[in-house]
C-alpha cells in the first residue's frame, strides 16, 4: 500500500494560512506530536472531489526559515525530514496578495530548499477591491512552480487548488524552476529585496504602493487599543464581556453535560448489583470525570471567543497595551496569551508556551500560568462568594472579580521575585506584526475550539481518570462500619414508613448522611485529614475542611463535590438551588458551630485563588521544563503562599 | 526629501524619536545595534535595507508602517534602530 501523499503548510504569520488549511481539511484534522518529540502540530486529510487525497502538515506561521526561534526550528525540522517518519512530498506556500513584496522574499527562501510547491496567493479579493491585479501566469514564471490565486474565506480557487496539489504531491514533480535565480543571501538583504522588487512588478498590474501620509482611522484605533490607560481599559471591558458571556452561555450544555452523566450513572445502576464494582465506576470513573469534562462547555467557549477576538486583529493590540506592566514584572509580550487561555485551563496554556523563544523568558510564564483563575476554580468560587454574601448578588460579583485579579497579582509578583532571584534578567522587548482589523471567521475560530476541547477531553481521559480513581479508593476504603445513630434512624424509619412516607425519607437520608460521614472520616483520606487538621486550623478549617482541601490537591473542582457530600446535600457541585446552598450554609462542625463562618469562608476563597491544586498541571509542568524540580518548587511555593495569605485573611477577620 | 546635516551626511536618529505621521529610510546598517535575534527577526519582516518607514504612534509601542505591513516595537527596540528621517516636500 503506498503512503498517502504529505504536504507541508508554509507561509509569513497573518497570511491565512489557519483559514486555507480549515477550508481544506475541515474537520479531518488532529492535533499530533511529532515521533520522538514533544512538539505539538496539526495533520489533516483534504480529500479532492475527483478522487485522490493528500495529508496537510500545519506548520507554525514564519518570517523566515532561517530564525534561531522555535517556530523556525520546527519548519525546518519538517522540511528537512528530521521530524516524522519522512520528508513531506510537496509544500503548500501561503502568500498574502496584499503584502506581496514581503512574502516574495519568504517565498524565494522556501522555493531554493528545492521541494515541488504550488503556491497559494491569499486573500485576492481584498487585493482586487483595492485595484491590485495579480496575473497568476506571471507568477509562475517568476516564481517557477505553480500558482493559484485563491481566498480563503470565500473560497475561491480552492478547487485548483486542490487539483494542483494532488498533482504536485505525485512522485516525479519537479522542482522549482524560476526566471531568475533566487536570491542566495537571506531575506532582508538588498539582493533579497532586489530580486522580490522585480518579482513583484512582473506578477501585479500596479506597482508597489506608497505608504499613505495622512493619519488613517487604522491608526487612531491603533492608538486606542495600545494607549496605557484607554488600551487596559479596552482590554478589561472586553474580557469582562468574553467572562460574562462564557457564565451566561456555559451553564446550558454544562447542564446537558450533567445530566449526559446522570443518565450514565443510572445506566451502570441498573446493569451492574450494586457493590465495590458499581461503586468505582458510578463515584470513580463517571464522577471523577464528570467533575471535570463538566468544564468542557467553558473551555470550548472561551477559546472560541478568544480565537474570535485573536483574528479580528484586536488582541495583538492588547497584548502592547499589557505588556508595559507584563515587562515591569519580568514577563515577556508574548507570555500574554498563553496567560490569557490559562483562564480556561492552565493545560493548553503551558503547552503553548513552547512558542516563547527566549528559555528564561518561557520558564517565568510556565510557573505563573497556574496563578490564573481556571475554569476549575469557578465552581468553588461560586459557592464561597455565595456564601459570604448570601442575598448580595452585586458584593458576590465583586468579590468574584476579586479573585482573578488577586490570581493576576500573585502571578506578576511571583514572576518580578523571578526574575530578581531564580531567573535573573529582563524580559525580552516585543516584537509584533499587528494585523489588519478584520471580520473574525467563525469557520476557524470553531475548528480552533474543537481542536482544544480534543486535547482536554484527552487529558481527562487518561491523567484525570487516574486521579479519580485513586482518589475513590483513598475514600472509599478501609470501610467503616454503619453509624450507630444511623441503624437506629433506619429502624424508626421503618417503623414510620406505613403512616408518613415522607418523614421515612428523611430519616434514611439522615441515615445515609450519617454513613457517609463517618466513611468519610475513617477512610484513608480521612485519616490523614485528621492527623492534618492541626496544621489547617490556623487558617479556619476542622476535619471536614481539611479533606475537602486535602481530595481538592489533586484537582481543584473535588472540593465543592466533597463540601457537598460531607454536608449531605448531594453531589451537584454546581447547584444553585437555594436549598441546596441552605444546607451547606446551616452544616456544622463535630463540635456544632458552623461549618463555614465569614472568616473561614474568606481564608479558603483565598487559599483556592493561590494554590497549586492541579496534579495534571504539575505533570504537564514536569514534562515541559524536563525535570520534576520546577513542578516541585511551584507547588511548595503556591502552597505556602496560599496558606501564608489564607491564615492573614482568617486572623484579620476572626 | 532626506534630511542632511551641514557637510552632506545624512542625519540618523533613533526610530523612536520621530513624530507621528513622519517618514524615515532605513538605511545601511540601521539595525546594527540591536541583538542578533531582533535584527534577523525585524529584517524578515520587511524593514530590511532601503525600505521607508512611516510612524503611525510614537512612543512606547512605537508603531511603525513599512509597506502594508504594520510592526509594534516595544520603545527599547525603536530607541536601537537608527534612520534617518525623510522631510516632508
Amino acid at each position: 500500500m503506498t503512503a498517502i501523499p504529505r504536504i507541508a503548510l508554509l507561509g509569513n504569520p497573518n497570511t491565512g494560512k489557519s483559514t486555507l488549511y480549515n477550508r481544506l481539511c475541515g474537520l479531518r484534522t488532529k492535533t499530533a506530536n511529532f515521533p520522538g518529540s514533544t512538539v505539538e502540530h496539526h495533520v489533516g486529510r483534504c480529500q479532492v472531489p475527483g478522487g485522490g487525497e493528500f495529508d496537510i502538515v500545519d506548520l507554525p506561521g514564519v518570517y523566515s526559515l532561517m530564525l534561531e526561534i522555535p517556530e523556525s526550528r520546527l519548519c525546518r525540522d519538517c522540511l528537512e525530514g528530521r521530524l516524522g517518519d519522512r520528508r513531506p512530498d510537496a509544500a503548500l506556500l501561503v502568500l498574502d496578495a496584499n503584502n506581496l513584496p514581503r512574502n516574495l522574499q519568504f517565498a524565494a527562501s522556501a522555493l531554493k530548499r528545492g521541494l515541488p510547491t504550488v503556491v497559494a496567493i491569499n486573500m485576492v479579493d481584498v487585493a482586487r477591491r483595492r485595484g491590485l491585479v495579480i496575473d497568476e501566469d506571471d507568477a509562475e514564471r517568476e516564481l517557477g512552480v505553480k500558482v493559484v490565486a485563491v481566498s480563503a474565506r470565500t473560497g475561491e480557487g480552492l478547487d485548483a487548488l486542490r487539483e494542483a496539489l494532488l498533482k504536485v504531491a505525485k512522485p516525479g514533480a519537479t522542482a522549482p524552476s524560476p526566471r531568475q535565480p533566487y536570491p542566495t543571501s537571506e531575506i532582508g538583504s538588498p539582493a533579497s529585496t532586489r530580486w522580490s522588487a522585480d518579482a513583484f512588478s512582473a506578477i501585479a498590474a500596479h506597482p508597489r504602493g506608497k505608504v499613505p501620509d495622512s493619519l488613517s482611522l487604522h491608526d487612531r484605533l491603533d492608538t486606542a487599543f495600545t494607549h496605557p490607560v484607554a488600551g487596559i481599559l479596552c482590554f478589561a471591558v472586553a474580557m469582562s464581556l468574553i467572562f460574562a458571556t462564557i457564565y451566561w452561555l456555559a451553564q446550558f450544555p454544562m447542564d446537558a453535560v450533567d445530566s449526559v452523566f446522570g443518565v450514565l450513572s443510572h445506566a451502570i445502576e441498573g446493569v451492574i448489583p450494586a457493590g465495590t464494582l458499581q461503586d468505582l465506576l458510578i463515584n470513580g470513573v463517571v464522577g471523577g470525570v464528570a467533575a471535570t469534562v463538566v468544564f468542557l462547555p467553558q473551555i470550548v467557549l472561551l477559546f472560541l471567543l478568544l480565537a474570535l477576538l485573536e483574528d479580528s486583529g484586536y488582541l495583538a493590540r492588547a497584548a502592547f497595551a499589557v505588556d508595559r506592566v507584563m515587562r515591569r514584572a519580568g514577563l515577556p509580550g508574548q507570555a500574554f496569551m498563553p496567560l490569557l487561555s490559562a483562564h480556561a485551563c492552565a493545560l493548553p496554556a503551558i503547552m503553548s508556551t513552547r512558542l516563547i523563544p527566549n528559555p528564561r523568558d518561557r520558564l517565568a510564564t510556565i510557573l505563573v500560568s497556574p496563578f490564573m483563575s481556571c475554569s476549575a476554580r469557578v465552581p468553588v468560587y461560586v459557592l464561597l462568594t455565595g456564601l459570604l454574601f448570601a442575598g448580595r448578588p452585586l458584593a458576590a460579583g465583586i468579590a468574584f472579580t476579586a479573585c482573578y485579579v488577586l490570581g493576576a497579582i500573585a502571578a506578576l509578583g511571583t514572576s518580578k521575585l523571578l526574575r530578581a532571584s531564580l531567573l535573573r534578567g529582563a524580559s525580552s522587548p516585543m516584537v509584533l506584526e499587528l494585523p489588519e482589523y478584520r471580520v473574525p471567521s467563525l469557520r476557524t475560530a470553531v475548528a480552533v475550539a474543537i481542536d482544544r476541547a480534543f486535547v482536554f477531553l484527552r487529558n481527562a481521559g487518561s491523567v484525570i481518570l487516574a486521579i479519580a480513581i485513586v482518589m475513590w479508593w483513598l475514600s472509599a476504603y478501609p470501610k467503616a462500619p454503619p453509624d450507630v445513630r444511623s441503624a437506629a434512624l433506619l429502624t424508626q424509619a421503618a417503623e414510620i414508613r406505613a403512616s408518613d412516607q415522607d418523614a421515612a425519607e428523611t430519616l434514611v437520608a439522615e441515615a445515609n448522611r450519617l454513613d457517609q460521614r463517618r466513611q468519610q472520616s475513617e477512610s484513608f483520606a480521612g485519616q490523614v485529614g485528621t492527623a492534618l487538621e492541626p496544621v489547617f486550623a490556623p487558617i479556619g478549617l476542622d476535619r471536614q475542611l481539611t479533606v475537602a482541601v486535602l481530595t481538592s490537591f489533586l484537582a481543584r473542582e473535588v472540593f465543592t463535590t466533597t463540601v457537598f457530600v460531607l454536608v449531605g446535600a448531594g453531589s451537584d457541585a454546581n447547584s444553585e438551588d437555594s436549598g441546596t446552598l441552605q444546607s451547606v450554609r446551616n452544616a456544622t462542625r463535630d463540635d456544632s458551630t458552623p461549618l463555614f463562618t465569614v472568616p473561614t469562608a474568606a481564608s479558603l476563597l483565598v487559599f483556592f485563588v493561590l494554590a497549586m491544586q492541579c496534579l495534571p498541571t504539575l505533570v504537564v509542568v514536569a514534562r515541559e521544563t524536563g525535570s520534576w524540580r520546577w513542578p516541585l518548587l511551584q507547588f511548595a511555593y503556591m502552597s505556602l503562599l496560599a496558606y501564608g495569605c489564607a491564615f492573614l485573611t482568617y486572623r484579620v477577620l476572626a | 526629501m532626506i534630511r542632511v546635516m551641514s557637510d552632506g551626511i545624512p542625519v540618523r536618529i533613533p526610530l523612536s524619536r520621530l513624530a507621528r505621521g513622519q517618514k524615515a529610510m532605513i538605511e545601511c546598517s540601521a539595525l546594527a545595534g540591536l541583538p542578533n535575534d531582533h535584527r534577523c527577526l525585524l529584517e524578515a519582516m520587511g524593514m530590511g535595507e532601503s525600505c521607508q518607514v512611516r510612524v503611525c504612534r510614537p512612543g512606547s509601542p512605537c508603531i511603525v508602517q513599512i509597506d502594508q505591513t504594520r510592526l509594534g516595537l516595544s520603545k527599547s527596540v525603536a530607541d536601537m534602530i537608527m534612520v534617518t528621517p525623510i522631510k516632508a516636500d
